[in-house]
């Protein structure tokens, strides 16, 4: 198990960005179990008005999926430390395929990722995952590609 | 399955699907990055397909030859079936 702390030292995500708040299984180089706690303080509700819908409070799809991402980093980031072979460069989120959402999460949710590290090829690292409400499955992503890519070689769009 | 000859139209199906256009949009020639607006990460998305369906390993170092269909092709017959 890791805790947050642990985290902030695999992860380079900061608050409010830093979207796992725990590890609870780590089998490296294969599978990841992960949670994060959905709050009523999260910046993605202020400004919100009292008269919103219930659905107005439906967790980000976008936080969700990146929440799922960084679950993914932690695993791929402590396999690669784990077997010495360390990486360098700031991870990136590349892309998601095949989004299929069943489910939503609102505040006092606690989100359950699981993520399995399906190819590491170079500074690339593709993976699958679900996300997990209690017993109910809200999210299913075929495909993520996470990179590590050097700051040189980063410039603005 | 495992895939031990190298056959066009699978290829021109991983490579239309990552790159997100119909097979019979994608010709064997057209430049991948100035045609279809493909950048590196589609690039390592299209590399690891071609792997996971032929069971072979690429290295990075060929992508700069995989520049259209035709070319994917060479390459990838070098490392499958040999």
């Amino acid at each position: 198990m890791l805790e947050h702390a642990d985290i902030k030292r695999i992860l380079p995500h900061r608050h409010p960005i830093l979207q796992v708040d725990r590890v609870l299984e780590l089998d490296p180089g294969n599978r990841i179990v992960a949670t994060k706690a959905v709050t009523g303080a999260e910046p993605c509700y202020v400004g919100l008005p009292a008269e919103a819908p219930a659905s107005a409070y439906a967790y980000p799809v976008s936080l969700l999926v990146e929440s799922l991402g960084q679950a993914g980093g932690i695993l791929w980031l402590h396999t690669a430390a784990q077997r010495a072979e360390p990486v360098t460069g700031t991870l990136i989120f590349g892309s998601a395929r095949d989004l299929t959402l069943t489910g939503h999460a609102y505040p006092g949710d606690v989100l359950r990722h699981v993520v399995h590290l399906e190819l590491v090829k170079g500074d690339n690292a593709f993976m699958r995952g679900e996300t997990w409400v209690g017993d109910t499955r809200i999210a299913t992503v075929g495909e993520i590609l996470a990179v590590l890519r050097q700051d040189t070689t980063l410039v603005p769009a | 399955m495992i895939e031990t000859s190298v056959q066009k139209e699978d290829l021109r199906e991983i490579v239309a699907e990552v790159l997100e256009v119909d097979t019979d949009e994608l010709t064997d020639t057209d430049d991948f990055v100035e045609v279809y607006e493909a950048d590196s990460l589609r690039a390592i998305e299209i590399l690891a397909r071609i792997e996971k369906k032929y069971k072979v390993e690429i290295p990075q170092s060929e992508l700069a030859k995989m520049l259209n269909l035709d070319a994917v092709c060479e390459v990838v017959a070098r490392y499958v079936g040999t």
